[in-house]
């Protein structure tokens, strides 16, 4: 009972997982959630628990697509080779972000992490032969995953590429479901609430900060990487300013209090660019109008929305707890 | 009494600063304000001025009841507050700072305030943040007088002034007085006080704890001692 | 009747800071001796707390040398001199405060440990929650009661109380307490005044108060401070007595109290 208790975040993004093939007819659709969800648990590690609001998430997801893209085309490494490296790209390219951008607090963090997207964003457009430039890269395969010969899973079909996804996805989750709870998780906690007693009290806030950024960028490279193979392209827009700025707003859209909020955001996101494009061009304009409610009155998101409405159907007994808060446990 | 307070408690956040304050500022009076660090002197000086609401308590103005009221409304009735950091605008000139504070119905308009600071005349032109520290002084007072005050109330006005540039702020605040202006003064420089006031309120802890006439005050050194030196 | 020369457990020398042309505190030097509670007071703008961030390492000196328990600390940030024995508490209170009052402790006990944040696996149940320390600390500060509670939504008093905890928590050689009693009501105050001086058995406590009835009734040494100089240092009767201290306080003069 206490594993289903400790676990319910991941159990709740396994039954997502589960059931989207029930609901979406498009396996490319599902898996883009499944991508975009990644990448916003990056953004929320930093965002929702450790405070450090990050405009340049794109940087992380474009040198994703592109890493992943140069290994499979040009360097022709099996997957299971190319994966890891493309979030060691992401790690070490968060790093250097970070490095730079920690130096600085609140508004001017944030101003430097939005420099930085547009200067990677330059470098991609100007490296043609790493990145394609405007075009993009192109003919990024979705090779077999295979080790050692042996193909283990195909991955040609849009619902074979999305158990692949799925697969990815559920291991990263329970990964930062366990780091978010550990006792690294729960420091950067503290840093959130108060960087200045934090420190005080004999914490390496900095040290921490870039950590986190690590962590952060080799989720969110592994989600670009995901993203090229599907499209079958590395495009330049993934490392486009809008990259990142769509991945914020999914994260707060979701709510930031914790890990599951995120696929609710990537979710409502992708599904309702999906859907609603369809009735209406301009959806765009619904998708602020929901921002600005939720800055105003639904701040803790679409969780907190749902949190709300599962308490007034049980009568306040079945609130779920915030994975932000630690645990009242013996 | 154009002031009036009565049992005001202010808080910042849950730290319970002033646990009951009272005091009065009779028409046209000087009264000091004094205490050790700490002891809650500007924050009774904000809460006058609306910058923080009193709970509970009760601040009479002129017969009308103030407390409450935001700190724009506040200094709509005549209360005047020159902060203990002043308050320059750095960026603005002495002249734009005082026209700041402009009120066709004062009587105090610029050439008045000039008359009264002569330095600040000599620099007018020049930009808020390359005056001294006793000239910053004299335009955050005049900025004040500019705006019509019927009280003035000013936070350690000669802190960390030298003492020729002291001299001249104590005998323009002396002007001051004479051309009818109340004031309350927050100052921990005894001389000062004693030179300028009728009456003087010691706080201590965020309660007032004694109250006297200038002469009782000037030979009370047992009361000095107690509240505002070391001999407790 | 000589007295035992004491190694002070902290020495600073030549302390100064400066703020861009403003200096704040003027070549100061401090001695405090291990397991007494020595108070810096003084006059307003006299530096008090800008020496106390220096010594603490909340900001750094630009001058001068801070040797600690027998190291040189100077170089040294506040997260590192947490290691070697050195805590405070803020006269701002400064904690978690969507965090519950254990987890405020937890954090700050296991912040003593250089890599302690560094696990990044296992969750802080079991050893890593450190049950033992922070029970005994919320019993000393009487927060027992309310240890489930998020940190902001305890009283003023309670916060007071457990600012000083969690500086208790790092099992500091000295404890550097800034106007522990700031904003509190005369009922908590009482009880802070005699939480300070039972520290003394086990730690070394360097105090911020303008408080006298506390300053003078508990403490072993007190630094007189003006201007961001040292004006007098001595006991409670000495200084009580100081003619210095007195024109310093009491501003006899028209320039405003300057020596």
């Amino acid at each position: 009972m206490q594993a289903i208790k400790d676990n319910h975040q991941w159990l709740m993004a396994l039954a997502v997982v589960l059931a989207m093939p029930l609901l979406i007819d498009s396996g490319s659709l599902a898996s883009e959630v499944l991508i975009y969800a990644l990448a916003v648990l990056g953004c929320n590690l930093l965002l929702g628990f450790t405070g450090l609001l990050s405009f340049g998430q794109g940087i992380f997801f474009g040198v994703g697509s592109y890493t992943l893209g140069n290994l499979l085309v040009r360097l022709d490494l099996p997957l299971a080779a190319a994966l890891p490296l493309t979030v060691l790209a992401g790690v070490v390219s968060a790093v250097l972000v970070g490095w730079l951008a920690i130096r600085q607090r609140n508004v001017y963090f944030a101003l430097l992490t939005l420099a930085m997207a547009q200067m990677f964003y330059f470098l991609a457009y100007t490296m043609t032969d790493l990145t394609g430039g405007d075009n993009g890269l192109l003919g990024v395969p979705r090779p077999p995953l295979s080790i050692l010969g042996v193909e283990l899973l195909s991955l040609e079909s849009p619902w074979q590429f999305y158990r692949f996804v799925a697969l990815c996805f559920l291991v990263a989750f329970w990964l930062l479901q366990r780091v978010t709870t550990s006792v690294f998780g729960r420091t950067l906690l503290a840093i959130r609430d108060n960087e200045a007693r934090a420190a005080a009290v004999g914490y390496d806030v900095h040290g921490l900060k870039l950590a986190v950024f690590a962590l952060s960028g080799g989720v969110t490279a592994l989600a670009g990487g995901l993203l090229a193979m599907m499209a079958g392209i590395a495009p330049l827009s993934s490392i486009e300013y809008h990259s990142s700025e769509m991945i914020l707003v999914m994260t707060i859209i979701g709510g930031t209090s914790n890990l599951f909020a995120s696929l609710l955001g990537a979710g409502f996101y992708v599904l309702s660019a999906d859907w609603l494009s369809f009735i209406w061009p301009r959806w765009l304009l619904l998708l602020g109008v929901l921002l600005m409610l939720v800055s105003l009155y639904m701040q803790r998101g679409l969780w907190g929305v749902l949190e709300s409405l599962w308490r007034l159907l049980r009568g306040r007994r079945g609130a779920a707890p915030d994975a932000t808060q630690p645990e009242q446990r013996p | 009494m154009s002031l009036s307070v009565k049992e005001i408690h202010s808080y910042y956040g849950k730290s319970h600063i002033l646990q009951g304050v009272s005091l009065e500022v009779p028409e046209g009076g000087v009264v000091t304000l004094l205490g050790r660090n700490g002891a809650g002197k500007s924050t009774t000086l904000k809460t006058i001025a609306g910058l923080i609401a009193p709970r509970p308590g009760t601040i009479t103005f002129r017969g009308e009841d103030i407390a409450g009221l935001p700190a724009h409304r506040v200094a709509g009735r005549g209360i005047c507050l020159v902060p203990e950091n002043r308050g320059i605008f750095k960026l603005l000139s002495v002249e734009e700072n005082l026209n700041l504070g402009l009120r066709r119905d004062s009587p105090w308009q610029l050439e008045d305030v000039y008359r009264i600071f002569p330095r600040l005349k000599e620099r007018r032109g020049n930009g808020g943040g390359q005056l001294s520290g006793g000239e910053q002084q004299m335009l955050a007072i005049g900025r004040a007088l500019m705006n019509h005050p019927r009280l003035l109330m000013l936070d350690e006005p000669v802190e960390g002034l030298a003492p020729v540039i002291v001299e001249e702020i104590v005998a323009q605040i002396g002007q001051i007085r004479q051309a009818g202006v109340s004031i309350l003064l927050v100052e921990q420089n005894l001389e000062v006080c004693t030179q300028l006031a009728d009456r003087h309120f010691i706080l201590e802890q965020g309660q007032i704890v004694y109250s006297g006439s200038n002469e009782e005050f000037r030979a009370d050194h047992a009361v000095k001692d107690r509240y505002l030196g070391v001999n407790v | 009747m000589t007295a035992t020369p004491v190694r002070p457990i902290l020495r600073a020398q030549g302390i100064v800071k400066r703020f861009g042309k403003f200096t704040a505190v003027q070549d100061v030097n401090l001695s405090v001796a291990p397991n007494t509670i020595h108070s810096v007071i003084g006059p307003n703008g006299a530096g008090k707390t800008t020496l106390f961030h220096t010594l603490t390492g909340t900001l750094p000196a630009t001058a001068g040398t801070i040797e600690f328990d027998g190291v040189d600390v100077t170089a040294l940030a506040d997260h590192q001199r947490v290691r070697h024995g050195i805590a405070r508490s803020f006269q701002v209170t400064s904690l978690f405060p969507s965090l519950d009052v254990r987890e405020n402790l937890r954090l700050a006990v296991q912040g003593v440990h250089r890599l302690a944040a560094a696990d990044g696996w296992l969750p802080p149940t079991g050893p890593r929650a450190r049950r033992e320390l922070v029970d005994e600390i919320l019993e000393r500060m009487g927060l027992t009661r309310v240890g489930g509670l998020p940190a902001g939504t305890l009283s003023h008093g309670q916060q007071r109380r457990l600012e000083v905890g969690m500086a208790l928590a790092a099992r500091p050689k000295a404890i550097f307490l800034d106007e522990p009693t700031s904003g509190m009501g005369v009922d908590d105050i009482g009880g802070m005044k005699a939480l300070i001086h039972g520290l003394r058995g086990d730690h070394t406590v360097v105090l911020i108060e303008h408080n006298m009835g506390i300053v003078m009734d508990i403490s072993d040494t007190i630094t007189v401070m003006q201007q961001g100089r040292v004006l007098v240092e001595g006991k409670p009767e000495d200084i009580r007595n100081d003619a210095r201290v007195r024109t310093a306080y009491l501003g006899n003069m028209i320039t405003g109290g300057a020596a």
